[in-house]
């Protein structure tokens, strides 16, 4: 217990969701030049008395003569209709325009709000009838009821407000509660129900935290589109006569002439007035959506920047067994760039050999580089990935070397990879066999498509499903046949290497069985070289030929399945073999690591493993230790090996 | 045989939902056999471990348990007393003495929650009348119970900045923070590294013996069940196959589908490999069950008279019984 404590000691201060917020905040352009909009019509709106050159309330000393005059000299944007100054009528309009706005929305955004949630998370016959009435709500066009109401009551302020308000809340009601189904259904509140907690506290704690954001970016749009609806209803005359906004400006300039008497400026500046605050909303309701969910911005597998380096090629090489070496694997390197940060060294020096059939296990705790390590090999890195030192050679040619539209030839059709929780990635709404047929095509476009067609049906046999659940979506799959199904098209192009990122790990002992067998009997049937990467030591044993063990991001120790777990020489080989549950000795207390992996910002300076290991020396803390060669291909970076 | 007899006793427990979602005008008449039939007795402080495939009926079994889910028929008996139709406010109590342990530490905890507003909630909840200071002491006490000492240095962070073996250490302070007397761990360790595993197991142990608390393990994996379980109930398609002592049934087991499920536990060692028996296909769907013995059609060794009739329990020993045609009766 002593050491997660210590482990723990160095990380970063807590940051709070809201400081974290505002650092991401800073970032978006969009959002802030929004913010920014929005922040000076504010300021405009609340200090109009200040800022107006003339009281639009009074008409004392306005004359005929006042009437529609130009922009220029004592009016800077010109006088209206009835002889005011604009650009006073401008800031106090604003402040109508916001109020209605702001007020307007806050009620479609309570209403909508509560309606969803409600909705959302009780289910069932409440649901049905709330969402149907919201669906009424939705179809009736909002602007013409608005006018035939606010006809019908006076047209004051509050009528207006409550008009939109009350009219304004369908989308919000629809955009929660689909939040709140999603909310609804994650573990933390089943959880939370299982202390004990009642409906009314789960709602609070649980599911408005987490539909907040969300309904902060929907309410930003609501206001825009509220104060648009009041400028529509003060255009067409239906505005509170005393109070000023800037539809009301352009309907008395469009009612009294301003078109004929060629006075623009008392169009266009309420005009822009609407467009700004319109235009920034709409920025900052759009910054914030992507502020508050990342991943709209890009894609995970976008390619990674490869370092330039001259194309080369070297002859095939082969193993001591005679066997050829596919893939090697020399001294590769990458780091992660963040801005105003160090780079974090996620993969050190790795080397590897895979020969031709060989099945190699790549075994390490979560966050130790494994998956770095595999989509460095295809340069599939995210883009602050970069592989900064090594090489891997795939048939004599070096795939850090290669330009964009080579690897393509190599991705699937040499090399293919079976991402880490890949089998829930399918397409719900499309066949599998849709699915598979269209990788096919993708890769080999002159192939017919019944040569296609059977070919689906063969890959699909391949992996144990008979070619009748083709037609079948992948929610009739289980998630064992889905796994099948994504081996199935890793193999697609005839690959000579499979990559296996974590296969087995969601899946029933039973299952993760199957597909270890599957896996073996594809090797052997169709030659294949397979890289199974998994965290669990104990999965690979039974049919790896070579072991990897990374820690830290970087080789722990590399030797023949054999060597690994009978005579392994690396500290951390031997406590993950210790860790296993080994049924022949059921007394013995587990032996566990404690402490953590090291966060890739915080290595230590010597060995990576120091902290955690029994047997650390002195140096190990200070040092970082050299990879040592013993008999064969064994190697292990340790200093107890120093001679 | 009393109620008073045993801390927890399950009687003929069944548990069917409806397949497919009714709709305005259909009717579904289909059944889900989620649980059907089980019966298990838990002494205080003992551990039971529940395992079984994915959909075999242990979730919902351990949800049904928790009063998260209604019974369709039978009995739950919990200290004493019955609360297979328990309402609201008896539920509420209820809680306080039973809690649970859930599979994924990184969907079990709410993002937004800091670590000490996640263990301190039951105590929110429940409103057991404690002063600030008592509560903090309290989450302070069930943190470091888990093993996350300091507590000081994790109260004020959030779950993404935990790793997931932490994480797991967090959701199992919030189940201690109430004291209850009966732990639910529905496969607390599957989503874990091996190395954090062992630690999670251990700290389980550890729980069971400085607090008295019973467990009920629920899992995949035979594998991990060895180190603190006191007995075993091997689950199959909503019913118990075979039940008995953890070494009774890890030692010589004779249901054919308990003897697959131990063949296939990974051994760490290239030496040693050995048959497996991997049985093809997965858990059919409990809708339409098999006839006869519901493990037939998986059973590599089933006879014809597996296929009409559904065995009955055939006891070994006192506590060792299993239900299949070709176990004979001690």
């Amino acid at each position: 217990m002593q050491a997660i404590a210590e482990s723990s000691k160095p990380k970063t201060q807590s940051t709070s969701p809201l400081l974290t917020f505002w650092r991401t905040f800073r970032r978006n352009p969009m959002a802030l030049v929004g913010l920014t909009m929005l922040i000076i019509i504010l300021l405009l709106a609340v200090f109009a008395r200040q800022l107006a050159p003339y009281d639009v309330t009074s008409s004392a000393n306005v004359s005929t003569a006042d009437i529609y005059n130009p922009p220029g000299g004592a009016h800077l944007l010109g006088t209206d209709d009835a002889g005011k100054d604009v650009l006073s009528n401008f800031f106090f309009g604003a402040r109508i325009s916001l109020i209605v706005g702001f007020f307007a929305a806050f009620i479609s955004v309570f209403i909508g709000g509560v309606i969803g949630i409600v909705a959302g998370f009780y289910g069932g016959r409440i649901e049905n009838i709330l969402m149907r009435f919201t669906d009424i709500m939705l179809v009736i066009p909002d602007l013409p009821l608005m006018v035939v109401i606010v006809a019908l009551t006076k047209p004051s302020l509050i009528n207006i407000i409550f008009v939109i308000g009350l009219l304004g809340w369908t989308t919000t009601a629809r955009i929660v509660r689909s939040q709140t189904l999603a909310v609804k259904s994650r573990k933390f509140v089943l959880r939370a129900r299982a202390i004990g907690a009642g409906n009314f506290h789960i709602i609070l704690h649980h599911i408005l935290p987490l539909v907040m954001p969300l309904l902060v970016v929907n309410a930003i749009l609501v206001i825009s589109l509220a104060i648009l609806n009041e400028s529509a209803l003060s255009f067409i005359g239906l505005g509170d006569p005393t109070a000023l906004s800037w539809g009301q400006m352009l309907n008395y300039a469009f009612g009294r002439g301003a078109m004929s008497a060629g006075a623009w400026w008392a169009l266009v500046v309420p005009g822009l007035g609407i467009v700004w605050v319109v235009l920034a909303l709409t920025l900052l309701g759009h910054g914030l959506e992507q502020v508050l969910n990342p991943r709209l911005e890009f894609h995970h597998l976008e390619p990674g920047r490869p370092v330039v380096q001259s194309e080369a090629r070297q002859p095939v090489a082969r193993a001591e067994d005679g066997r050829p070496i596919l893939l090697e694997v020399q001294n590769l390197s990458v780091d992660y760039v963040t801005a105003g940060k160090p780079p974090a060294r996620a993969v050190e020096n790795v080397s590897f050999q895979l020969r031709e059939g060989e099945l190699m296990g790549l075994v390490g705790e979560s966050g130790c580089g494994k998956t770095t390590l595999m989509l460095a090999l295809l340069r599939l890195l995210p883009p602050a990935g970069q592989i900064v030192g090594g090489k891997v050679w795939f048939m004599g040619r070096d795939l850090t070397a290669m330009d964009e539209t080579e690897l393509q030839t190599v991705r699937w059709n040499g090399i293919s990879i079976v991402f880490q929780g890949a089998m829930n990635a399918f397409n719900p709404v499309r066949t599998i066999g849709d699915q598979i047929f269209e990788a096919i095509q993708k890769h080999t476009p002159i192939l017919p498509e019944d040569k296609i067609e059977d070919r689906v049906s063969e890959l699909l046999e391949l992996v144990g499903i008979s070619a009748e659940h083709k037609a079948h979506f992948p929610h009739q799959y289980s998630g064992g046949m889905r796994q099948r199904a994504m081996i199935a098209m890793a193999l697609a192009c005839n690959p000579s290497v499979v990559i296996a990122d974590e296969p087995t790990t969601a899946l029933d002992v039973m299952i993760q069985a199957q597909i270890l067998e599957l896996l073996d009997s594809l090797r052997k049937k169709l030659g294949l070289s397979i890289i199974f990467v998994t965290h669990d030591l104990g999965v690979v044993a039974e049919m790896c030929d070579s072991v990897l063990v990374m820690y830290g991001g970087v080789t722990a120790e590399y030797a023949s399945v054999d060597t690994i777990y009978n005579a392994p020489r690396h500290p951390y080989t031997q406590e993950l073999l210790k860790a296993f549950p080994d049924l022949s000795k059921l007394d013995k207390r587990l032996a566990s690591i404690p402490g953590y992996p090291p966060r890739l910002d915080q290595l230590p300076p010597g060995c990576r493993f120091a902290p955690r290991c029994p047997q650390a020396l002195e140096r190990c803390h200070t040092q970082p230790p050299a990879l040592h060669r013993l008999e064969g291909t064994h190697v292990a970076s340790c200093h107890l090996l120093d001679g | 045989m009393t109620n008073m007899d045993y801390f927890l006793e399950v009687r003929d427990l069944k548990k069917y939902f409806q397949a497919g979602r009714p709709g305005w005008f259909s009717k579904s008449t289909r059944l889900v056999h989620a649980v059907d039939d089980i019966s298990l007795q838990l002494q205080r402080g003992e551990v039971i471990a529940l395992v079984g495939e994915s959909g075999c009926g242990k979730s919902t079994l351990a949800l049904t348990l928790m009063g998260l889910e209604k019974p369709t028929a039978g009995q739950i008996i919990f200290e004493g007393e019955d609360i297979t139709h328990a309402d609201e406010s008896q539920l509420k109590t209820l809680r306080q003495r039973i809690q649970m342990v859930f599979q994924d530490p990184y969907e079990s905890l709410n993002p937004t929650q800091s670590i000490e507003e996640i263990v301190g909630e039951p105590l929110v909840v429940h409103d057991l009348g404690l002063s600030p200071a008592e509560r903090r002491e309290r989450v302070v006490r069930a943190l470091e119970d888990a093993g996350l000492k300091p507590a000081d240095i994790y109260m004020r962070r959030f779950p993404h900045e935990l790793s997931g073996g932490q994480r797991q250490r967090v959701v199992i302070a919030g189940a201690l923070v109430l004291e209850p007397h009966l732990l639910l761990a529905d496969e607390p360790v599957s989503m874990l590294d091996v190395s954090i595993r062992a630690e999670i197991l251990n700290l389980l142990a550890d729980l069971r013996k400085s607090r008295q608390i019973s467990i009920i393990f629920i899992t995949h994996d035979l594998g991990t069940v060895g180190y603190f379980a006191d007995r075993i109930a091997v689950m199959y398609l909503g019913r118990i196959v075979e039940t008995g002592a953890m070494r009774e049934v890890l030692e010589s087991p004779q249901h054919p589908y308990t003897r697959a499920l131990l063949s296939v536990i990974p051994v760490p060692n290239p030496r040693l490999r050995r048959e497996r028996v991997i049985l093809q296909g997965e858990t059919p769907n409990p809708i339409d069950l098999p006839s006869g013995c519901r493990f037939h059609p998986r059973c590599p060794v089933a006879i014809e008279r597996c296929k009409q009739e559904d065995p009955p329990y055939v006891r070994l020993s006192a506590t060792h019984q299993t239900a299949c045609w070709l176990v004979k009766e001690a």
